[in-house]
């Protein structure tokens, strides 16, 4: 008997609200940008502060309306914007140039609502020059990209780390010259701290996967991290991360999962492309086969222990850890804060190909993988691939390894039929792997 | 048998047709050599401590074998530049040298260095990815003291402020002749055409600065000295990413119609020299980063943080009043995203100029039918032979 989570309509709630929030504020402020940057110092601003996210948005848009998600990336292609170019990007500038917005809730809203800044990242070669885009077709929004330069152990370099926290206390000046607002530290420490324990948070639900049966399948996986992407600095958020932490912790300790067949676990490399393309999530269902780690899901906004002693583990940190934290000064705050999100997995990933091993490694043995799936998004240049055709290599003689290559939320670009031929063989793979005869 | 100023320009062409074998023949007289991927790499500390850089180039075969190493949808440069590790091409080498650039090139130095034998003579500078962020001269400066102290000990050398400041007079003396030598082509009759100026930049990048300088002060002394060679034609500029395939360029001036190409806005051209390091100064780490910092930007690295400004546009439209193009050609790499979007932003400048254009993607060949009939379009627009709109 499959377990029905509890929480999960909180969850949703949470993430529609944030997005309503944003899309029909009449006051207050709203900031643009990509959620995969530290966020905190906009709660500095107040109280008011209203996020959306470039890829979350992109992302749940394309799940809430595939339709209108279609017509999104055709209207940024007849701007101009490469049909090679990321199609979460496509998708954000596609609902400025057609001047709407989609939320979770499944209600469209007529005029895009127009950020008061941007305050974003620079890592792959888009990722700030996504919102150099959306800046200009806008009007010209005040834009402050940070780089998070990343790489495999980053956030020990303090040559890095101080590189981070300095643009971030310049960052937090030009906030407040373009919002005229006077930043507390107080409201940005306490959003930090919350940023901080919410990435913890979601690192220990994710371990408990370790278990068999594992209490979360990818579905779900994919569905509870955007909600810490889209805003993880509230009290709300904590509260809710903690909620599910319990849940998932009972579900282990009664043996329960979301997902009662799992014949076959399966670790992924990869952007989630299932929510896109159910057929191949269907295909794995029906066999018994569940993605049960991901680095994408784990690490986009998950905290681990990371590089011990040279090795990579995906043990979780306790998150009391985060409640000792000394967060006394916006320096210390700032100096956390890059340090927990340049340690996140995929970020070490990027740039990093030894890192990204190290994680396969560490990945399928701790979560006990019957099959390793490599599954690299055609629009995205930062997907992990620099690791893939060793990971391939290094796998071959131990787990069925299958690579094919996937797309987000450009249907077009998605080999479907080829990608659940290979998804099939997979599966007849582990069968033949588990009888000994692969 | 070529005169004047065509010699010394064939020479040149011998040195980019024939890059291994100048490259030997400078190891022969006992010079290490290390290669390099990208512009953003401070060749000055190398050459001071008695290394040549070498531009690792691409060799333009059609191959599949990097298929398996990198993933399609990442830029020909890149794909042709790993084929070379892969295929032993630059075995010769002491040592390659990469600084944290767009993920295409540094995925081919990742192929370098794990596939190609690379592993245990190979260094990463780290390199900001906003080269305007205040604090990134700072952690510039940090990242080239680890790369000095790197090579010193590789070179079993140590480098000093005043070899530094050498290395920086003869490098800043390449780029002044680099900059005379296409500001010829800002007149209406030059005495050196764009393909040939592309040529003479694409060698200085991977020949010893010191015969480099000596060679382009004859060029230049003779092309002062002679008539213009190029009859007018329509001018057109081009704008766009690496291309070290001078036969694109030579396309642009061998078309039905007579054009002169007249300025190359890419870092396999002017972007590559189109700055000075400041001389004499204490800091000569900081004064190597200031120039780099002020160089034409890469557009994978252009962000203006606070208003997210590019400012390789300010240049362009320096170079546009400069030099009176009829026509711009944006030539870029396929899957080149940095460059793409910059396209959109920069189109409708170039238009609002009113000045047309054309874009053309690069691959590993060139299609000479598709690009010539593209061109030659552009070129029909500009001669109001059919509307621009």
């Amino acid at each position: 008997m499959s377990y029905t989570l509890k929480t999960w309509n909180d969850f949703k709630n949470y993430q529609s609200t944030c997005y309503r929030n944003y899309a029909y504020a009449s006051e207050g402020l709203r900031c643009m940008g990509s959620t995969w940057s530290v966020l905190a110092p906009l709660k500095g601003l107040g109280e008011d502060v209203y996020i959306i996210g470039g890829e979350p948005h992109a992302a749940s848009t394309a799940g809430t309306f595939p339709e209108e998600a279609r017509e999104d990336i055709s209207a940024a292609e007849i701007a101009g914007l490469g049909f090679h170019s990321c199609s979460y990007l496509k998708l954000f500038v596609g609902e400025v140039l057609r001047d709407k917005i989609g939320i979770t809730d499944g209600t469209i809203k007529k005029g895009y609502p127009k950020p008061d800044l941007i305050w974003t990242t620079h890592l792959c070669n888009l990722h700030s020059k996504w919102y150099q885009e959306v800046s200009r077709r806008l009007g010209g929004i005040p834009l402050y990209p940070i780089d998070m330069i990343g790489g495999g152990n980053a956030e020990k370099d303090p040559k890095i780390v101080k590189y981070v926290c300095d643009q971030m206390e310049e960052g937090i000046r030009w906030l407040e010259r373009v919002t005229g607002r006077e930043f507390s530290d107080e409201l940005f420490i306490k959003a930090a701290r919350n940023e901080i324990k919410v990435l913890v948070l979601w690192g220990n639900i994710c371990a408990l996967n370790m278990h068999a049966p594992a209490p979360l399948d990818e579905r779900r996986l994919i569905a509870l991290f955007p909600p810490a992407m889209v805003d993880r600095t509230t009290d709300q958020i904590v509260r809710l991360y903690e909620a599910l932490l319990k849940e998932v912790q009972h579900m282990v300790e009664t043996g329960q999962s979301v997902v009662s067949n799992q014949r076959f676990r399966i670790v992924y490399f990869g952007l989630a492309h299932t929510y896109g393309h159910p057929e191949i999530a269907r295909i794995l269902r029906d066999a018994g086969a569940e993605i049960v780690a991901s680095v994408y899901t784990f690490g986009t906004t998950g905290n681990f222990r990371g590089f011990v002693n040279g090795k990579w583990s995906w043990d979780p940190i306790d998150p009391a850890w985060v409640d000792e934290l000394d967060l006394s000064s916006r320096r210390d705050a700032l100096s956390a804060l890059a340090k927990i999100v340049l340690s996140w997995p995929t970020w070490q990933g990027v740039r990093s190909y030894w890192a990204l091993e190290q994680m396969a490694r560490a990945m399928v043995t701790q979560f006990k993988a019957d099959g390793l799936l490599l599954a690299p998004t055609r629009t995205c240049e930062t997907d992990f691939r620099n690791g893939y055709i060793a990971i391939q290599r290094i796998f071959k003689n131990q787990i069925p390894t299958v690579e094919y290559d996937t797309e987000t939320v450009d249907v077009r670009k998605m080999d479907l039929p080829g990608s659940k031929r290979k998804t099939e063989m997979f599966v007849h793979l582990m069968e033949a792997h588990k009888k000994g005869g692969a | 048998m070529k005169k004047g100023s065509d010699a010394i320009i064939e020479h040149f062409r011998h040195i980019t047709e024939n890059t291994h074998e100048y490259a030997k023949s400078i190891q022969e007289k006992g010079q290490l050599l290390a290669g390099y991927m990208c512009t953003h790499v401070p060749e000055e500390i190398l050459y001071a401590a008695g290394i040549i850089p070498v531009r690792i180039l691409s060799s333009h075969v059609s191959q599949a074998m990097t298929r398996s190493y990198i993933h399609e949808t990442y830029c020909s440069f890149s794909h042709d530049c790993a084929y070379q590790g892969l295929q032993h091409n630059y075995d010769y080498l002491d040592l390659i040298v990469h600084s944290s650039s767009c993920i295409h090139m540094a995925e081919a130095f990742n192929v370098w260095v794990r596939f190609a034998g690379f592993g245990q003579k190979s260094f990463l500078i780290s390199y900001p990815h906003i080269i305007h962020a205040k604090p990134a001269g700072g952690f510039i400066v940090e990242s080239f003291g680890e790369f000095k102290q790197f090579i010193e000990k590789f070179a079993k050398k140590s480098i000093t402020d005043d070899d530094l400041e050498r290395a920086i007079k003869v490098y800043n003396h390449t780029r002044r002749l680099l900059k005379r030598l296409w500001e010829f082509l800002r007149r209406d009759n030059p005495p050196i055409t764009g393909p040939e100026a592309a040529t003479v930049t694409l060698a200085s990048q991977v020949m010893d600065k010191q015969e480099c300088n000596q060679m382009l002060e004859q060029l230049i002394q003779r092309l002062e000295a002679e008539p213009g060679k190029v009859p007018s034609g329509v001018r057109l500029m081009v704008t766009g990413g690496a291309c070290d395939d001078l036969r694109i360029f030579n396309l642009i001036e061998h078309l039905n119609y007579s054009t002169n190409l007249i300025f190359i806005d890419s870092c396999t051209a002017v972007r590559y020299f189109w700055f000075e390091v400041p001389e004499d100064r204490p800091d000569k780490l900081e004064a190597i980063v200031e120039g780099l910092i002020g160089r034409i930007p890469c557009p994978a690295k252009d962000n203006v943080p606070g208003t997210g400004e590019k400012k390789r546009f300010r240049f362009i439209q320096q170079f546009i009043q400069d030099f009176k193009p009829d026509g711009v050609v944006f030539l870029y790499q396929r899957f080149c995203s940095p460059q793409s979007m910059d396209v959109v932003a920069l189109k409708p400048i170039v238009n609002m100029l009113g000045i047309p254009s054309t874009e053309l993607e690069l691959d590993t060949t060139v299609p000479i039918t598709q690009f010539g009939a593209q061109l030659e379009a552009l070129v029909e627009i500009i001669k109001r032979e059919v509307p621009f709109e």
